[in-house]
């Protein structure tokens, strides 16, 4: 009987914890339904009938999706507006399916947050003509000829050139320190895929660091998976054990920033701070705020305006934003960003300056790139305009299609 | 009797398994320094009220009391606590230790072979046991596997001892050695309770006997006070008549022809040694010998289910075709239209599909036939079995009940109903009466002597010698895959037998 | 009479043959304890009242004519692996091999919509996918009997082995096939010509339900009426037995797995020419083993079965769907799923066992 209870007692315990930590994560998340809406007063532009769903690929315990998770929540709270999630939504089927869900219940946007929903949004979109479908980072819109489906992405490739200046500024310093030799400032990047958004990144990234470190080098790998923790800190390991001195990555686990804090390598990383933890590594994090784009198509629907078929979120719409340096930066470093985020937005800097970089040792003066999506990667499209190859500016699609292999980076696997 | 010291006394005791009761109120004493022979027919409840001492099962209600202190018997360490051992008929021992090895096993506090050894040896001088202690399970006879149980038994201080059909599977010889050693058990105070339905085994081993039938206890009463006709009318609850009958054959004429076959198993073992004889129509050839020494290959290879390494099968039609059935396959046997049936030791697990119901435990033999190439037919099968049932009195609650929860006596109708439906030419037979009670053994008897009459080339693997003595025309002695010799049931005994059965080729 | 000694409070005694209905029984209360417990968990964590929880999951499966008609195309597909696997398991061939046939039905499948496209008519194409999906997934199944019935290796392992080599395959096909470059992932196949798609019967979830009953109705008759599910139930039983009638049992263990992988096959066809429109390694989302339970709790009844995908279809939807609507992780509906099976899979226990309880309880301890 004493066994029993004691039992009893460690069950009832356990339930208790998880009942606060299950009622924490619900306070944190907690969802504006139409009635707290109406009580919330202090929203400015009350677009009341406009009802929005969201499909997320995981939950908030993926950055890529938390990052989404909260633009959406900050955008809907400020406008006021009904809206719905659906997280963990495979990218198959099962998005058609949430999609569809969401249009029965009302919704007059869907959006959809990851890569591979595209397909299935626009198989909803051709079957809810009425409603708004909106998929960021996809590439099909402009072909696809649908009035209500819009692709939208930004111009992540200039923060993550800011970025690229912030750890170049940091192997500058370590070279300063002489902690490095010149020859020694090689960079390491975990990416997921050989996709043109990952190229773009890192090359982005690469340049940018090159900007202020001549003798900055790169090598990257790939991990064939955009969420892989294991694969990401495998990947990040063998960076750093190659002789890599900063390391930066492209894919949605903490897998890289921690085993950088764990080696102690400075990280650049992505889609959010990892100041908390990485308290020792991080340098900062490039990322997009969403929260631009979702009061764009929550004003453009309830105003009745059209949807522009490719977005593109800039710095200058807050759409590309910076976090706060980390300690590991250094010195100077927000002075050379602030210097280089203005000459952007003047105009007078592209990130892909095609004087900055050669490809197999010569520059480039044309460029066909594969804009159209198609099986067979048809190159279809002249991308180099005015000494500068045209990244995803407004000019073809919202979505990166830079995939060129430049000079000083080297790939370490190729098979994704 | 009443002078002598009660070791248990049951009373009492209930015990149901579903709907089945197994043990209904049964009240039974067993004294010190006495050996009980617990006796009744299959399913009538033995080795269930056993089974309650030995901690296996825990009965419904009732009491058991052990040395004048009621007890309550939880599992098979409670039963070893309280002095009581019981020797299973399956042995429960590991192939790979050996004698002291698996006497030890599971014993608590500090593994000390050398002290073990010292005191098996002490038990063995003390009860005649002879036990190699070094020798692994899987070297040794069924006789040395059942010496190593008792002694395992006495090792963990057990003053009752329970022995469930021991002899079921020993020679002559060797149950005589083991009733020795129980002789000398009881003489040391112990009781002992033995499981049998061996009445001349009853009458020569235990001072009292006990019957129990349809899990009721009947009576018991002093072995000396009684005889087998009956003990055998007590078990069966009205009487029965104890010959087997042997008719004469009618004209026999070779049928199956067996010309120096030599089966070797997959491990290499050789199972069957350059094996010939013939058997004839109209008549029962009996195969005698010890377990394990070639009886069941040599109906393998009849029945097509060896691999045949050297020798020769003919089969000689009515009209004197022949039919070479080596390396054929059951299914091509029959296809060459020899009627061959074969009633398998394993019942269960050969001759029927346990979880299959009667009917279709019919169609095991006649599936493939029917108008459709792809469906089943199922009507003839279902007639057959009612057939089955009715003719050889089932007892069963329908046609659609699953074999598997039938009793033994009625599972060997089934299969043995089944076999003979197809009026064989030939009949293998083995051990169609192991485990049966009497009037089950009877009715076997019946059918087989049936076979005989219709024509059909009897061959019947036994074990209880005085079975084959008075049923069998001729009786083939198997020694180690070897033939020790074949002699006329008519003027032989079982000691002629035996002694055959051990050392090859004494008489022709 | 010695003294008394005190009788277990209880004990477990093995029950012998069991009615249906005291069966069912036991399983409805088994279901029900399982949605208690899940409610007051659900209810701990979020305050609501228990009954808004049961509606949320009959919600979560019915809500919507939408919903009711995704749950049974879930049911149908879920079906469809779990009669595949019937056979095979029928036989005691323990396979768990169900994943990787259908994951290769389905590669095949992919193959032909993408390699075919442009070069056959839709009609052509969409029967070379089905010969092509079943074929492979009937190779997928047969090789481990065969190397069962030829060297008498371990089914469970070779079976399992073949999913991985299944997957990687695909992993394999879907970079060779990714679209666009480096994405890895080849998206909706044919998406605008829809070639190779399976035709809409009514709606788009009507012909994996069509297929499913089609599939249950024949496997029904094939373990039942036929010869070769006589076989079957023979060899499953005892291959003694099998051998002694002349049952090749190697022939019944490679005819039933070819069988066994078609069906996994055509599953696959279904997933990737009817539903999914594309070829990823989680297709089957891990089906192949869902289905080895719920072929067992139907106890090898394929009409039963239909209750069994549905019962769990149902759970994990109606689970999944409390998740959402309550706000918490999706980790809540998995530790639901588990509860719910837990109990489902533990009630089996009561059905081969009973406890008795001493009777005279009171009597004594007055």
């Amino acid at each position: 009987m004493k066994k029993i209870k004691k039992v009893l007692s460690a069950v009832l315990a356990a339930t208790m914890v998880m009942s606060l930590v299950a009622c924490s994560n619900t306070a944190s998340t907690e969802k504006e339904t139409a009635s707290e809406a109406s009580s919330t007063e202090a929203t400015q532009t009350p677009a009341s009938d406009v009802k929005v769903g969201f499909i997320f690929l995981h939950d908030e315990n993926s950055t890529y999706d938390l990052n989404f998770i909260n633009g959406a929540t900050q955008a809907c709270e400020a406008a006021g507006v009904e809206y719905m999630f659906k997280t963990n939504i495979p990218e198959g089927q099962e998005c058609y399916e949430a999609a569809c869900e969401l249009a029965d219940a009302g919704c007059d946007i869907v959006f959809a947050d990851s890569f591979g929903h595209e397909d299935y949004m626009i198989e909803a979109a051709k079957e809810y003509p009425e409603v708004q479908f909106c998929h960021a980072t996809g590439t099909k819109a402009h072909t696809e000829n649908l009035s209500n489906y819009h692709n939208a992405f930004a111009t992540i490739y200039e923060g993550r050139y800011l970025a690229g200046i912030a750890a170049g500024m940091k192997l500058n310093e370590m070279i300063a320190n002489g902690e490095i030799t010149e020859d020694q400032a090689k960079i390491g990047y975990v990416g997921a895929y050989t996709y043109a958004e990952v190229i773009s990144g890192y090359t982005s990234f690469f340049l940018g660091a090159r900007s202020v470190c001549p003798s900055a080098t790169m090598e990257v790998t790939f991990t064939g998976s955009w969420y892989d923790e294991t694969a990401e800190k495998e990947g990040a390991n063998k960076l750093i054990e190659d002789g890599c001195v900063l390391l930066s990555q492209h894919a949605d686990s903490m897998g890289a920033p921690t085993a950088c804090e764990k080696a102690g390598v400075p990280d650049v990383s992505y889609n959010g701070s990892t100041a908390s933890a990485c308290p020792n590594t991080f340098i900062v994090s490039s990322r997009i705020d969403w929260a631009p784009y979702f009061a764009y198509i929550i004003d453009a629907v309830a105003n009745k305006t059209e949807i522009a078929t490719d977005w593109v979120g800039t710095l200058e719409t807050g759409s590309v934003v910076l976090t706060d340096l980390g300690d590991a930066a250094a010195e100077g470093t927000a002075e050379a960003i602030a210097e280089a985020e203005k000459a952007m937005n003047a105009g007078t800097l592209h990130v892909f300056d095609t004087t900055t970089f050669t490809v197999n040792g010569e520059t480039l003066s044309s460029y066909m790139a594969d804009v159209d999506t198609d099986a067979e990667y048809t190159a279809d499209t002249e991308v180099i305009t005015d000494g500068y190859f045209a990244e995803s500016g407004s000019e073809f699609r919202s979505a990166p299609y830079f995939d060129l292999q430049i000079d000083g980076i080297s790939l370490l696997d190729t098979a994704y | 009797m009443e002078n002598k010291e009660v070791a248990i006394s049951l009373r009492g005791i209930t015990k149901s398994f579903g709907e089945v009761t197994a043990n209904s109120n049964v009240n039974l004493d067993v004294y010190k320094g006495e050996i009980l022979s617990l006796l009744g027919e299959n399913g009538s409840g033995k080795t269930t009220l056993m089974n309650m001492l030995a901690g296996i099962y825990y009965p419904d209600a009732g009491q058991i009391i052990i040395n004048g202190k009621e007890a309550v018997i939880r599992s098979p360490r409670d039963a070893f606590d309280l002095g009581i051992g019981m020797v299973h008929q399956h042995f429960k021992l590991i192939d790979v230790f050996d004698a002291t090895e698996n006497i030890i096993l599971g014993l608590e506090g500090k593994l000390n072979k050398k002290e073990a050894e010292k005191r098996i040896k002490e038990i063995c001088d003390k009860y005649g046991f002879e036990i190699n202690t070094k020798k692994k399970i899987y070297d040794m006879s069924v006789s040395e596997k059942q010496t190593v149980e008792i002694v395992k038994v006495l090792y963990r201080g057990a003053d009752i001892l329970i022995l469930d059909e021991p002899t079921a599977v020993l020679t002559p010889q060797e149950t005589e050695k083991l009733f020795n050693v129980m002789r000398n058990m009881k003489h040391d105070g112990k009781s002992l309770v033995i499981i049998t339905h061996k009445l001349n085994e009853v009458q020569s081993i235990s001072d009292r006997v006990a019957v129990l039938r349809h899990g009721e206890f009947i009576s018991d009463m002093r072995t000396s006070k009684t005889n087998a006709q009956e003990m055998t009318d007590m078990m069966v609850g009205h009487s029965v008549s104890l010959n087997i009958e042997r008719p004469d054959p009618v004209d026999p004429k070779p049928r199956i022809v067996v010309e120096n076959l030599t089966v070797v198993d997959e491990e290499g073992i050789v199972k069957l040694d350059d094996v010939s004889f013939t058997a004839n129509t109209g008549e029962i050839l009996g195969i005698a010998g010890i377990s394990g020494c070639g009886q069941k290959e040599l109906l393998r290879a009849i029945a097509g289910l060896e691999i045949i390494k050297d020798g020769k099968i003919t089969y000689i039609h009515q009209d004197g075709r022949t039919e070479d059935l080596l390396g054929k396959s059951p299914r091509e046997i029959s296809e060459l239209g020899v009627k061959l049936s074969f009633v398998p030791e394993d019942r269960l697990g050969m001759g029927l599909v346990g979880n299959m119901n009667l009917a279709d435990n019919m169609m095991l033999r006649s599936y493939r036939s029917g108008k459709s190439r792809f469906f089943t037919e199922k009507k003839e099968p279902r007639k057959l079995a009612e057939k089955v049932v009715d003719k050889l009195q089932v007892s069963t609650p329908s046609i659609d009940t699953p074999v598997r929860l039938l009793s033994g006596g009625n599972v060997q109708k089934v299969l043995v109903g089944r076999e003979i439906s197809s009026r064989p030419k030939v009949l293998l037979t083995a051990y169609a009466v192991r485990g049966l009670d009497i009037s089950s053994s009877y009715q076997i008897y019946d059918l087989i002597n049936q076979q005989k009459k219709r024509g059909a080339a009897v061959l019947f693997v036994g074990e209880d010698l005085d079975v084959l003595v008075e049923l069998c025309d001729r009786v083939l002695v198997l020694c180690g895959g070897k033939v020790s010799g074949i002699v006329d049931g008519r003027n032989t005994d079982k000691y002629t037998l035996g002694s055959m059965m051990t050392q090859r080729g004494e008489a022709i | 009479m010695g003294q008394k000694v005190k009788e277990p409070r209880y004990h477990i005694v093995k029950r012998a043959d069991i009615s249906k209905r005291e069966a069912w029984t036991i399983r409805i209360i088994a279901i029900l304890a399982a949605l208690l417990l899940c409610a007051i968990i659900t209810m701990v964590c979020t305050g609501d009242n228990p009954i808004s929880i049961f509606v949320t999951i009959f919600k979560g499966a019915f809500g919507t004519q939408r919903k009711t008609w995704i749950t049974l195309q879930y049911v149908a597909i879920l079906l469809i692996i779990s009669l595949a696997l019937t056979p095979a398991f029928k036989m005691q061939f323990w396979n768990v091999g169900g994943e990787g046939q259908v994951l290769m039905g389905g590669l095949a499948a992919a193959a032909c919509m993408i390699t075919l496209a442009d070069k056959l008519p839709n009609a052509v194409v969409i029967i070379l996918m089905i010969v092509s999906s079943i074929l492979a997934g009937a190779i997928w199944g047969v090789i481990p009997a065969i190397f069962k019935a030829l060297w008498n290796t371990n089914e469970t392992l070779s079976t399992l082995m073949m999913n991985y080599i299944a997957t990687q395959l695909v992993a394999y096909f879907t970079i060779v096939w990714e679209v666009p470059k480096g994405s890895g992932k080849i998206g909706i196949i044919n998406q605008n010509s829809n070639v190779g798609w399976l035709p809409n019967i009514g709606n788009k979830y009507l012909l994996s339900i069509i297929v499913a009953a089609v599939v249950t109705i024949g496997m029904f008759i094939y373990l039942k009426f036929t010869k070769h599910g006589y076989e079957i139930e023979v060899v499953g039983e005892s291959q003694n037995t099998a051998r002694y009638v002349g049952i090749s049992v190697e022939k019944v263990v490679i005819r039933t797995m070819l069988l066994s992988g078609a069906i996994c096959g055509l599953a696959g066809l279904l997933l990737v020419g009817g539903i999914n429109h594309t070829i990823t390694t989680t297709i089957s989302a891990g089906q192949g083993f869902t289905g080895v339970m719920v072929s067992w709790l139907a106890k090898f009844n394929p009409v039963a079965m239909i209750f069994t995908s549905l019962l769990i279809i149902f759970m994990s939807r109606g689970a999944s769907e409390i998740s959402t609507a309550f706000e918490l992780n999706q980790s809540f509906a998995d530790i639901l799923t588990g509860i719910i099976l837990f109990f489902i899979i533990g009630c089996e226990f009561f059905i081969r066992y009973k406890i008795v309880v001493r009777k005279d309880l009171g009597k004594e301890d007055a």
